[in-house]
This record gives C-alpha cells, structure tokens and sequence, in this order.
C-alpha cells in the first residue's frame, strides 16, 4: 500500500483542488483574489502548493491516486521539513511514526540474487513525473541507491550524500540481525534516523526487489564485500 | 563581432554611471574570481574543462542571436522589445536581471524573468499564449532562451538583489523558502536533501550548497550552457529538472511557486556577483 493513503485524510486543511486545466502554462498567480501577504509563509507555501495553479495535477502518478495526495505531506514529511537536524522532541516522535508505518516480513529474511539488486541500485528509473514520465509498465522502478552511497569503489560514479556501504556485509556479516535492520532501514530509515534525506522504499520497490538490494549488501559474493 | 560587444560594454557602463550594484564584468573574470577565493569548493572547481572553456563559452553566441531578437520589429504588433519594462524602466537591461523577481505596479504581482519576458512579448509584441515565441521555453533555438541569454548577460558581475522591499516581494522570498525545505512527493525528497551541504555528490556531479553565497551564485547563475545537454538552460529548466528528480508535482512556468522559488534561490545568493552566461556540466 502506497504510504500517504493513511494520512492523506489528515491534512485536508489546503485541500481544496484547483481545477485541472491540462495547461502546461500557470494561468498566472492568483493575488488578484487573494492577499497573500495576510498569511504566515506556511500557509503561503500550502496555498502556493495546491491552490495556485502552479503544478500539473492533471497527471496522473504511478502508484495510483492523484497529483494532490502525492504532494499532501504525512506527519514523517512534516516534522522533517526543516533546516538542518530535528530537536530531540521532533526526532522521538518521527522514530515513534516511522516504527509504527514500518511492517515487519513474517519469519526468516532471506536474500536474493546480489547481481539482480546491483542492476537496482544503480537504477534510477521510477516514479518522475511532468515532461517525461516513468512508464512502469515497460520498464520497473529502481532504488536509485548510487545516487547517494558508494557500493563499489571499482565500479562507475555513486554519490557521497548518504554513507558508504563499501564492504557493509564483509563487516557486519549475514545475520538474521544485521538481515532484520538492513530490512528496517531500506523501508523506512527514520527508525534509526529521523528526519534522513533517505526515501522510504516501503511501497515504492516490492519485497522481492528489497530482497535482491539486501543480497547486493550483504551476500559475500557481492562486489560490495570483496 | 560578439567580442566587440564585449568591450563595448563596460565602456557604456562606466559612461551612463548607472546605480546598480557592482559594474559589468566578463563571466569568465567574475568565475575566476569565485574560484580564487574559494580554493577549496569542489563544487567550483568540479571541472576544469568547462573552466577552460569559459572564454569560449557558446552560450555567448546564443546572447548575440539574442540581441538581434530583442532590436527586431517583431510579432503582429511588429514591435521590438524596448519598451518592455524589467523593473529599472523601458528598455533598461544593465542590472535588471538580477534584481528579478520584483514586484510590478501594471500588472499588481511579483514576476520572475521570464515571465516578465513573456509578458512584454504579449503585451508588447501582440504573441498569443500559443505562438512559438512565448510558448516554445527550452533549447538554444528557442527565442526565449535567445532573449533570456542577451538580457541576463547585461547584468554579469553585478551582486545579486532581488527586490524586497515591498510585502508581497517579502512574502514570496519568505513562502520559496518554506518551499525549499517542503519534503514530499513520491520519496519525501526536498531541495535541501541534494543543497543542505558541501562537497557531497549525487553520483559524479558535486551539489551547490545553498547556505554557501559563493558556491549559489554559480547555482542560480542561469542562463548557462549545459555541456551535457549541449543547449543553453534557464532557471526554470533547472526548478523544473530538479522537480522532476524529486518526485513532486511537475511545476508550472510563470506560476506563483516557480516564482517564489526563484525568489528565495536569488535572496540566498543575494551580494554575490552573478556569472552571465554561466557553463555548467
């Protein structure tokens, strides 16, 4: 399940929907009818967002639903909107929510096919929407993981802005443990760092590609461990 | 006959006495001077092919077809540009581009650049909404791009001051930075997951940090010849590639969040000289 369905209903406040004009052109800002400068920056931000005919929610995103839910914040995304790390009251009560969005595999983890969760890591495909759209029907999602973590220092250019994982399994072994918490913080890394620049892939990738990024991490034949 | 122009230039400058902050200086220099006091930034100093090529950047002769563009008697009003207004009078080019977005009495709102071009293009020269003029927005072909590069370059050198005076300016600064911070879409990214710090990297491309002035004034500095798209690219392309990346709603031109947008991205480099036309990996 898509994680914003549970929370969409909550943050109604702004909700009311600009019609779709299927105008790739804003009709041009709305001060006309309304002053903007009577509301705090929040809710001129939130007007901006879904009153000012300024996105195109007549498109229609891949994991179903509208434009509008996927741009209407859950209770993690609001906390997190902020400059620099939360305070503590804000970071105890995202690892609260994170925990409790978080759903646990039933019995053992096991891994799948390390070169499989290689092709995803490097993948960045998935879920862009607006001049051009992913079309997951010809082609599956990816984690986008180089993006930010260096797996493999032998292989082509992967970012710096999360850690490296360079050899995590050849340093932390294959334990049901080390399987469990790798699984927690692929599917939502708030449990154990609130407010991180990381997607939550609960949802975005299935369990089966989980499974394949886990093995390219932690399967001792991995380039990532050797 | 371009590099004439770039001679004259400053020679005009100094004449006229104008009251912007800072004098027209060549992007190359204004680059070279950000690189010498910031040995340090990987970010400017990420390619030293593109530095090299600075003096030669092609968006140069995408600012020169710009010129002829903006002198043309064109459109069904067959009128040229000069009497659009950006903000410092009819016609004024030297240092407008960077005191955008600003906030315009004809029409009662704050307008960035190229909805202000687009609006004088319409008001002025009689473009429909649907004429390629206004509508095409991307590419070195395209007249908007052709026009945004001569404008823009009229201002390089001088420090970055988008209007804040008035409240509505104010309000769009202070709303684009509520923006900038906003996580959500698809994978709760926001602007500041890929600009919150220094020197980090999305696969081989080291990120502009937006807290650093002199690293986000080559940020912002747009128009720019992007060497890997081979094409000139504006502001808006970069708001909307960056969008689009992020996983949100597709953002629309000329609305009042790409605005405010630019509006905050402008303040953050506010003091800093801009570098335009600019070339970026």
């Amino acid at each position: 399940m898509f994680k914003k369905n549970t929370v969409a209903a909550g943050v109604a406040a702004f909700a009311t929907i600009a019609l779709a004009t299927g105008c790739a052109v804003a009709e041009g800002n709305k001060s006309d009818d309304v002053d903007i400068t009577a509301m705090s920056a929040d809710e001129l931000a939130e007007y901006m967002i879904f009153e000012s005919d300024s996105f195109r929610y007549d498109q229609v995103p891949q994991e179903g639903g509208t434009m509008e839910e996927r741009m209407t914040q859950d209770e993690i995304q609001a906390a997190c909107s902020i400059e620099g790390d939360p305070d503590g009251e804000t970071a105890g009560r995202v690892v609260a929510l994170a925990r409790e969005q978080y759903e646990a595999p039933e019995g053992d983890i096991e891994l799948g096919d390390w070169q499989r969760g290689e092709e995803l890591a490097f993948s960045g495909y998935g879920y862009r929407i607006g001049h051009r759209i992913d079309d997951h029907s010809t082609r599956e999602a990816g984690g986008n993981c180089v993006n930010c973590h260096v797996f493999d220092e032998d292989g082509p250019a992967q970012g710096t802005i999360g850690p490296s994982l360079v050899n995590y399994g050849a340093t932390r072994g294959d334990s049901q443990a080390i399987r469990e918490y790798v699984h927690q913080v692929i599917n939502n890394p708030h449990q154990y760092f609130p407010c991180a620049e990381m997607p939550r892939f609960q949802g975005l990738l299935s369990e089966e590609q989980i499974s394949h990024i886990m093995a390219y991490m932690l399967d001792p034949e991995s380039p990532v461990n050797n | 006959m371009f590099k004439k122009a770039l001679l004259a230039l400053p020679v005009a400058m100094a004449v006229g006495g104008a009251a912007q902050a800072g004098e027209w200086q060549d992007p190359a220099d204004v680059l070279n001077n950000l690189l010498e006091a910031n040995p340090d930034s990987a970010y400017l100093h990420q390619s030293e092919m593109n530095i090299m090529m600075m003096p030669d950047n092609p968006a140069l002769w995408v600012a020169d077809d710009g010129e002829e563009l903006f002198y043309q008697e064109r459109g069904p009003n067959n009128a040229s540009l000069e009497s659009c207004d950006f903000g410092k009078g009819p016609g004024v080019l030297d240092g407008a581009y960077v005191e955008l977005p600003r906030y315009f009495e004809d029409v009662g709102k704050v307008m960035d650049f190229e909805q202000r071009l687009v609006h004088c293009m319409k008001e002025i020269q009689g473009f429909d909404e649907d004429d390629a003029a206004v509508a095409q927005r991307h590419g070195s072909g395209s007249d908007i791009m052709q026009l945004t590069t001569y404008i823009a370059m009229q201002s390089s050198g001088m420090e970055w001051q988008p209007q804040n005076d008035h409240p509505e300016e104010q309000a769009l600064i202070a709303a684009g930075e509520k923006l900038f911070f906003r996580r959500g879409g698809a994978q709760d990214f926001n602007c500041a997951a890929c600009h919150g710090q220094s020197g980090k990297r999305i696969r081989a491309s080291v990120l502009p940090q937006m807290r650093n002035s002199q690293e986000w004034t080559k940020a912002v500095s747009w128009p720019a010849q992007r060497a890997g798209h081979d094409n000139v690219r504006s502001q808006n392309h970069r708001i909307r590639g960056c969008v689009w990346q992020m996983r949100h709603a597709a953002i629309k031109p000329d609305s009042m969040a790409n605005t405010a947008l630019i509006a905050f991205w402008n303040d953050a480099a506010r003091g800093e000289p801009a570098i335009l036309p600019d070339l970026k990996r």
